[in-house]
């Protein structure tokens, strides 16, 4: 209970991807299924960000005082790059993967004139 | 009660956040969940400042809140459905509910075994990550710590991802693209009529026409400025994309058109993506490894660490016009149906 309580982003996060896994399983409207994708790999930056993340500690950046004497770097100051630039990356990447997804929706939709998956399912059976 | 690591501020976030995540999904009018989505995102963002993230969280606030809601907008505006069917179906949403809550209990139950939240001595933070804060400005004279990871250190990393941007941004060209003349000979074009002409509201032009310069101002600041600051080329990128959206909108699909040909726009976002590639490659003929920027300091201005900083300047500027590029590209062809003539 109480790593509950002191871990409480991980329970955040698996909630969120839960609700991401949910609405792209049984929501039927595909504008929906691009957002929960979306919701879904927002909580995956967010899990990456916190387990980056240190308790009283700073941007990744360094100052100017710290750039002329190489040696008063403390490496817990800092906030961890590493987790952080990977999932900079991971957002452009997604909203790209979200543009394609929503290219498709709206060519579908001039199919079948509808975003629902059961109406278009019904007019490809007739 | 055991001390809360994280702030308290942190928390509301963390739960208003998973709000606007079930409100998004489950208001019936897909318009408000788009903006909904949106503000989910701002929070979001806010929530990775609060950590330290402040390069993430400056990209989600120019992509998730600001780009991503105008693609959703712009499909929805062309298609015309606002508003989503009432669905059925209690007991195929109930299965659903319950694989859903086993992952998620799988999830859950790998908890215990996590660090504790924002230890520095935890795996990821006392392994490799140390090297990168110690030696970063002594290698490559940058002190944002994270644009010298993304464009030098993880080079290759961050070259095929604007390559997968590019590919996407192809992806959806061939999606959506149609070409004008066939649609006329062989039907007549299904383009739903425009209800509001925003091209009429003088306020919203003359108000974007302030705005334009100074967005495009501030992204090459933030281009140019991203060694010692938050931000660099997906950032900016981003921003000079929306201001040219902006204008897009505001005018119409023409005016952006008339000065960004369709050609030179598709020949823009490969040209990002080739100068990322060529500066690779002139390293390696400097008699470097490939992305290895420190060789280029025979042709750039300083020692090697100052190469490497104007190295990764170059690459910066090759993923923001990939980047920028992609994303006027996309917009032109969610808001016009890929017939790229009129549209939001």
């Amino acid at each position: 209970m109480e790593k509950l309580i002191t871990n409480f982003n991980y329970v955040i996060v698996v909630i969120l991807m839960m609700i991401g896994l949910w609405a792209m399983l049984a929501q039927k409207n595909l504008i929906k299924k691009c957002i929960g994708m979306a919701i879904f790999q927002t909580g995956i930056i967010l899990f990456f960000i916190s387990i980056g993340a240190k308790n009283k500690a700073k941007v990744p950046i360094l100052s100017k005082f710290v750039v002329e004497n190489s040696s008063a770097i403390i490496v817990n100051d800092y906030a961890n790059p590493l987790t952080q630039i990977l999932m900079l990356t991971a957002i452009v990447v997604g909203v790209a993967t979200l543009g394609v997804g929503l290219a498709l929706a709206q060519k579908i939709y001039q199919q079948h004139s509808s975003f629902d998956e059961d109406e278009i399912l019904e007019n490809q059976r007739k | 009660m055991p001390e809360l690591p994280i702030w308290q501020f942190d928390v509301l976030l963390l739960i208003l956040v998973v709000v606007f995540a079930v409100v998004a999904l489950s208001i019936r009018n897909l318009m408000g969940a788009a903006v909904v989505f949106g503000a989910y995102s701002f929070m979001m963002c806010l929530i990775w400042a609060g950590m330290g993230a402040v390069d993430v969280a400056f990209t989600e606030a120019a992509v998730g809140a600001g780009v991503s809601t105008v693609f959703v907008v712009s499909t929805l505006y062309n298609t015309g459905a606002t508003m989503q069917r009432r669905t059925g179906g209690l007991a195929f949403k109930l299965f659903i509910g319950v694989v859903v809550t086993v992952a998620g209990a799988f999830l859950l139950s790998a908890l215990p075994d996590f660090p504790k939240w924002g230890a520095p001595d935890s795996p990821v933070n006392a392994t490799v990550a140390p090297y990168y804060i110690l030696n970063t400005f002594e290698d490559a004279h940058v002190p944002n710590i994270v644009t010298s990871v993304l464009a030098d250190y993880r080079g290759f990393d961050t070259l095929l991802e604007t390559t997968v941007v590019f590919i996407a941004c192809i992806a959806i060209y061939s999606i959506m693209r149609v070409d004008n003349a066939k649609l006329e000979t062989d039907e007549p074009a299904i383009v739903a009529a425009p209800r509001y002409d925003p091209s009429d509201s003088l306020i919203v032009r003359q108000a974007s026409r302030f705005m334009v310069p100074f967005m495009q101002l501030f992204a090459l600041y933030v281009i140019a400025h991203g060694h010692y600051s938050p931000g660099g080329g997906f950032q900016g990128g981003v921003i000079l994309g929306a201001s040219l959206i902006l204008l897009a909108i505001s005018f119409d699909l023409k005016f952006l058109l008339r000065q960004w040909s369709e050609k030179t726009l598709m020949l823009l976002v490969a040209a990002g993506v080739f100068l990322y590639a060529a500066v690779g490659l002139a390293c390696v003929f400097m008699g470097g490894n490939y992305l290895d920027y420190g060789f280029l300091d025979s042709v750039l201005p300083g020692e090697r660490d100052m190469a490497r900083s104007h190295g990764i300047l170059l690459v910066e500027i090759g993923v923001g016009i990939t980047v920028m590029f992609s994303m006027i590209a996309i917009h032109i062809n969610l808001a016009s149906n890929g017939r790229f003539d009129r549209g939001l």
